[in-house]
């Protein structure tokens, strides 16, 4: 237990800092992915806010924060409020476990760049990524909409089946790190990422966390194609921009922890731990958009097909092979 | 009955059906211009060819002139006939003068719909056009032979059909001419009919020229409201204003045309003078405030003059939903009087010769066109109910004789003038049909009825819904005006679309009017509600053999658009309701009343015996209401 | 196997996407850079003269009829000398679709487009022009065009002397 003033004011000032970088990062992280997009057809995206368009995010903020708060006749009013934040909230949460640099001294404390080092930090990734589920599931249901109903219906299915798949990809991590601490599973990827050690793990929660993000190829629970805006159809200002911004910090949440988890946290040489951290984030996410701008959508029952008839059985023969090298290994 | 396959499709028709008719009848469409349902075949167009692959006669043939034999095989679309029918078209339209985009048949045009359909859409005839000049035929109808492709239609109804001589065609060859000796208006009171019966733009509605198009047209079947006959229309408006009145086939009453009374009298709905806003004590208003004012002077009137001094005036122009509410109304007012009629006299004889009808002894304008011995008593159906001297001359035509007892009387056809019905051999014919007025009570046919029991009786009565009037009268045991007011007791009086002369308002303390006409009631009226008329409102009226009809909405009521903003065009404006637009049917408005009186709201005006009037459709032949 | 060419497929297509983020945009920054249309983009519409001066549109309402937003209003009337004309004719330019199916089916050319796209206006009803607004004094791009000359109702000439049309029969005439 900490009962020091100064652990105290450290703490607080983690949670401030990782709460202003991450909506800082999440709001830019959605005008680069206009960028992105931009330049992948050959157009140049938003530059009429303030020099190349920085100010982009601050406009949309604007907008967003401006527009008529709406809601449905028919609507459930209290949980069609509570969704947007259901689907924020756990996102930014499990950011508390991720460490993002190596720890620190500051005025004779050892500060670790992590908001909470829990001993289950894994475990509770595992659980709060399933609330998030609720977010989806109330919004589409609180709505009174058919769109928004089918929208969290695909929601739910598709969250519940790649978070099984995504649960068993990192079983082999902690055979190989011994622990639930996240801390401890960047240390022990100190010499070698697990990466290289556990590629088809990596692939698998690659593939899952952008299943979990609701990212194109797997962004069926929208699929504006489909169904005009899918479990978000009926929400609009600040509500609506709470999905969206929800989405891009679970970008970064699922970026950083698959950073921990197989590309050695912040580890690396020559630059700074945090910076090292940081690049790795931002390169996932660079990967997000990329795939965005390239695949198209998934069918429903190809998109269930894989997830239970191929990733599944897959991590399972994983965890398999992992056990028996393991044991051979001694 | 002869069996025939058309277009792979079996037909079984009636013997003497035409190959025509015999498509017509599965739906399959064949061009034709010469040919009318009413006026049969002429020949005269060639369009209608046909291939005959098996039977009695092979090759192409005019499906119009050919009745169907057993074990015939038709193709409709054989490459031969379908040739064919180019050519006709590409012949035809050699000389036409391609105007459709200022002509006023462009849009309902049969030429333009078959020339499409028969594939001719490039001129290749490269030699000049015939013209002719056009003649003035009066203030109706429009003029224009260069459009003219010969099919005969319009001489064959005009003298054949309806009888008149002031009309024909002239000239031979490339130069033949339909039209008058002069110009001069036409004499015949079924002249309208050209206008929908040439299958070109050459006869069109001069009272509509140049107002809208069929694709902007508010149409929907409708009543004529011209005399007690009914004959079915369909009124044409667009932007608030009644453009034009076509007839509208109903074969038990009218067939396919109308006479042109009710075609051209447009002029009523579209007076600027029409009362549209509601008043009190000459203030405007609105309905609101009208309905509470009318309630409490109904109240105030009991007070100071006791029960029973009110009383309730409908009419036999009056719709069968607002009738049928006035006793309801008469019993929650405790009214002194329930009026259908003004004149006692009117009253009478119409109820009188309502007894006469009970039992399906009225007979239909079919029946008259099928009867073989008419006798036109006392009346003159040309000047009281046009479409009844037409329907005499298809007797006629048909070879039934017609009698007629009275002087002075013109009919469109050949008939036996005779002192008086019992001179006329009523006995010897098969289908018997005389032919009366209720306002001429002098030749009174009920012992004739009992005398002859084949006989059918066609009366003429005074308005649209007279018989509706008269039937309610006696069930309800109304009087007339006249007599209540003679009475002493009537101090105030609610007029429903009644026109009350000035002498039976004097010395009446109260009266309301509902109407959607400028009458003198509606002057003398110290509280006014604005009705709509027949064509802004769905309705009921029973013609004089007793059907009950169903007319529909046309239009919207309220002021025309063309007026409104001095620029010319539409004001720049959202509205939801237009100016002028609060007018509501009668029966609505009464309904309204009943419900500030009672505090019962009233939905239907249609209950008991009536009910089965809910769900009438226009488009049918109508409900007897002797078989209610 | 399958496995691997949908795998190749997938990386191929990243490839190009990934070549795209390097190619020069081909954006025209609109307001600050212009292209001038060419002379039958489809933009705001005009109402044009016959080479007499005298109005095209005869109000037959084919334009409006076909619009398929129905954003053409008219009202046709007749002038004194038989001439069919509208009395007023509207274009709400704000439900336009700018399909030019109006200028198709115009049988006098009266109806045509311009290259004009820059009608934007802060109130709605500006949109809707009338008659005045739309009028031009010039026949546009059919200048020698004049409907009447060629529709057999004598308007600007008489009976029976317009464009292939002989002079009219006389009914009485006995010869064949
Ligand atoms: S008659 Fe028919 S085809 Fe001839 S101008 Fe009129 S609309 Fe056109
Ligand atoms: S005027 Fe009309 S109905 Fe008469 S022949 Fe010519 S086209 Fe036929
Ligand atoms: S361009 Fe198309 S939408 Fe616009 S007025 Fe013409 S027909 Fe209507
Ligand atoms: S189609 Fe042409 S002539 Fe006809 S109303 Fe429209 S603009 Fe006028």
């Amino acid at each position: 237990m900490i009962y020091d003033p100064i652990d105290i004011a450290l703490l607080l000032g983690k949670i401030a800092l990782v709460f202003f970088v991450i909506l800082t990062l999440a709001a830019y992280l959605v005008f680069a992915e206009r960028k992105v997009l931009a330049w992948i057809q050959d157009r140049k995206g938003p530059n009429r806010v303030g020099p190349f368009g920085l100010l982009q995010p601050l406009a949309d903020l604007i907008k967003l924060l401006t527009k008529e708060d709406f809601r449905p006749i028919g609507a459930d009013k209290w949980l069609f409020y509570l969704a947007p934040a259901m689907a924020a909230i756990p996102a930014i949460m499990i950011f508390a476990i991720v460490p993002f640099g190596a720890p620190l001294t500051l005025f004779g404390h050892t500060v670790q760049l992590q908001v909470s080092d829990l001993n289950v930090g894994l475990l509770l990734f595992m659980a709060l990524s399933s609330v998030a589920v609720y977010g989806v599931a109330l919004g589409g249901w609180a709505s009174n909409s058919k769109y928004a109903l089918l929208g969290s219906i695909r929601g739910l299915a598709q969250l519940i089946s790649y978070e099984l798949s995504m649960g068993l990809s990192l079983v082999p991590v902690v055979m190989l790190a011994r622990s639930f601490r996240l801390s401890d599973i960047v240390n022990a990827q100190a010499g070698c990422w697990f990466i290289v050690y556990q590629p088809l793990a990596f692939m698998i929660f690659l593939i899952s966390i952008a299943a979990e993000c609701k990212r194109i190829p797997f962004d069926l629970p929208e699929a504006e194609g489909e169904l005009v805006a899918g479990f978000h159809t009926e929400y609009s200002g600040m509500r609506f921009g709470l999905f969206f911004v929800g989405e891009y910090i679970n970008i970064i949440v699922l970026g950083g922890l698959a950073t921990t988890f197989f590309l050695g946290g912040w580890h690396g040489p020559f630059l700074p731990p945090a910076v090292w951290f940081s690049a790795k984030v931002l390169a996932f996410a660079f990967l997000f958009i990329w795939v965005r701008g390239t695949l198209p959508r998934l069918r429903y029952d190809q998109l269930m097909h894989f997830g239970w008839k191929i990733l599944t059985p897959l991590a399972l023969v994983n965890i398999l092979v992992t056990g028996w090298w393991l044991v051979l290994r001694g | 009955m002869p069996k025939l396959i058309i277009d792979d499709i079996t037909v079984e028709v009636a013997e003497g059906t035409t190959v025509l008719e015999a498509a017509q009848a599965v739906d399959i469409p064949i061009p034709h211009f010469c040919w009318h349902p009413a006026l049969g075949k002429a020949g005269a167009c060639r369009a209608c060819a046909v291939k005959m692959l098996e039977g009695p006669v092979k090759g192409i043939q005019m499906s119009c002139m050919l009745p169907v034999q057993d074990g015939m095989v038709v193709s409709t679309t054989d490459p031969e006939a379908v040739a064919m029918r180019r050519h006709i078209i590409e012949w035809l339209m050699i000389n036409h003068p391609h105007d459709c985009p200022v002509c006023d048949e462009g849009g309902e045009c049969q030429l333009q719909d078959f020339t499409i359909a028969a594939g001719h859409g490039i001129r290749r005839y490269s030699g000049k056009k015939r013209t002719h000049v056009n003649q003035d035929l009066g203030p109706f109808i429009q003029h224009e032979m260069n459009r003219c492709i010969q099919c005969y239609r319009c001489v064959r109804y005009y003298q054949e059909y309806a009888g008149g001589t002031d009309f024909g065609v002239m000239g031979s060859a490339g130069r033949v001419y339909f039209g008058r000796f002069q110009d001069g208006e036409l004499e015949s009171p079924f002249s309208g009919n050209l206008v929908d019966i040439c299958p070109t733009g050459v006869f069109t509605d001069k009272t509509a020229r140049f107002r809208a198009r069929y694709w902007d047209y508010e149409m929907a079947p409708s009543v004529c409201s011209g005399c007690s006959l009914g004959c079915n229309t369909t009124p044409v408006a667009r932007y608030r204003e009644l453009l034009k009145i076509t007839a509208r086939k109903n074969e038990a009453v009218n067939g396919w045309f109308i006479c042109d009374r009710g075609r051209f009298s447009n002029s009523a709905v579209n007076d600027p003078q029409r009362p549209r806003t509601p008043l009190v004590d000459g203030r405007e208003s609105t309905r609101d405030e009208a309905l509470e004012a009318l309630a409490l002077r109904i109240a105030e009137t009991e007070q100071l003059y006791g029960t029973g001094s009110i009383a309730i005036v409908g009419s036999s122009r009056l719709a069968l939903e607002a009738a049928l509410l006035l006793p309801q109304l008469a019993q929650l007012t405790s009214a002194g009087a329930l009026c259908y009629f003004t004149s006692e006299e009117e009253r009478a004889t119409t109820t009188s010769h309502l007894g006469l009808l009970s039992g399906g002894t009225s007979a239909s304008q079919q029946e008259i066109r099928e009867s073989d011995c008419i006798v036109v008593s006392g009346c003159d159906p040309l000047q009281d109910a046009p479409m009844l001297a037409l329907a005499v001359r298809q007797a006629w035509r048909d070879g039934a004789t017609v009698y007629v007892v009275g002087d002075g009387i013109v009919l469109p056809c050949e008939f036996t003038a005779v002192a008086a019905v019992d001179a006329v051999p009523l006995a010897a014919a098969k289908k018997p049909v005389l032919i009366c007025s209720a306002s001429c009570n002098s030749d009174h046919p009920a012992g004739l009825l009992v005398q002859h029991s084949q006989l059918k009786l066609a009366v003429i009565f005074p308005a649209a819904n007279s018989y509706g009037a008269a039937q309610l009268a006696g069930e309800q045991g109304g009087v007339s005006l006249e007599r209540a007011v003679a009475s002493g007791k009537i101090k105030g009086i609610i007029s429903v679309e009644a026109d009350i002369p000035a002498h039976l308002l004097a010395g009446i303390p109260f009266v309301a009017a509902l109407d959607w006409r400028m009458t003198e009631t509606v002057r003398a009226a110290q509280i006014f509600l604005p009705t709509t008329a027949w064509v802004e409102m769905d309705g009921t009226s029973i013609n004089n053999e007793g059907r009950a009809q169903r007319f529909k909405k046309v239009m919207n009521p309220g002021l025309p658009i063309r007026g409104l903003d001095p620029a010319g065009h539409p004001p720049h404006l959202h509205r939801t309701v237009p100016p002028g637009g609060e007018a509501q049917p009668a029966w609505q408005t009464l309904a309204l009343l009943i419900e500030r009186v009672s505090g019962e709201p009233v939905t239907e005006p249609f209950s008991g015996r009536w009910e089965r009037l809910r769900g009438l459709d226009a488009g049918s032949e109508g409900v007897m209401i002797h078989d209610l | 196997m399958k496995i691997l060419s949908d795998i190749a497929a997938l990386v191929t297509g990243m490839w190009i996407t990934w070549k795209h983020i390097f190619r020069r945009p081909v954006t025209i920054q609109y307001p600050e850079e212009k292209r001038t249309p060419y002379p039958r983009y489809r933009a705001r519409i005009v109402l044009t003269r016959d080479p007499d001066g005298g109005e095209r549109c005869v109000a037959c309402q084919l334009c409006s009829g076909a619009c398929p937003v129905d954003c053409i209003t008219m009202q046709s009337a007749e002038d004194k000398d038989g001439r069919r004309y509208a009395e007023w004719f509207r274009i709400n330019f704000s439900r336009c679709i700018f399909c030019g199916f109006c200028a198709e089916a115009c049988p006098t050319l009266a109806i045509q487009m311009t290259p004009d796209f820059e009608i934007c206006k802060r109130d709605i009803m500006d949109l809707v022009y009338e008659k005045e607004d739309l009028l031009i004094d010039g026949c546009g791009k059919s200048p020698d065009y004049n409907y009447y000359r060629h529709a057999g109702i004598g308007v600007t000439q008489p009976r029976g002397s317009g464009a292939e049309e002989k002079p009219p029969v006389d009914v009485r005439g006995l010869l064949p």
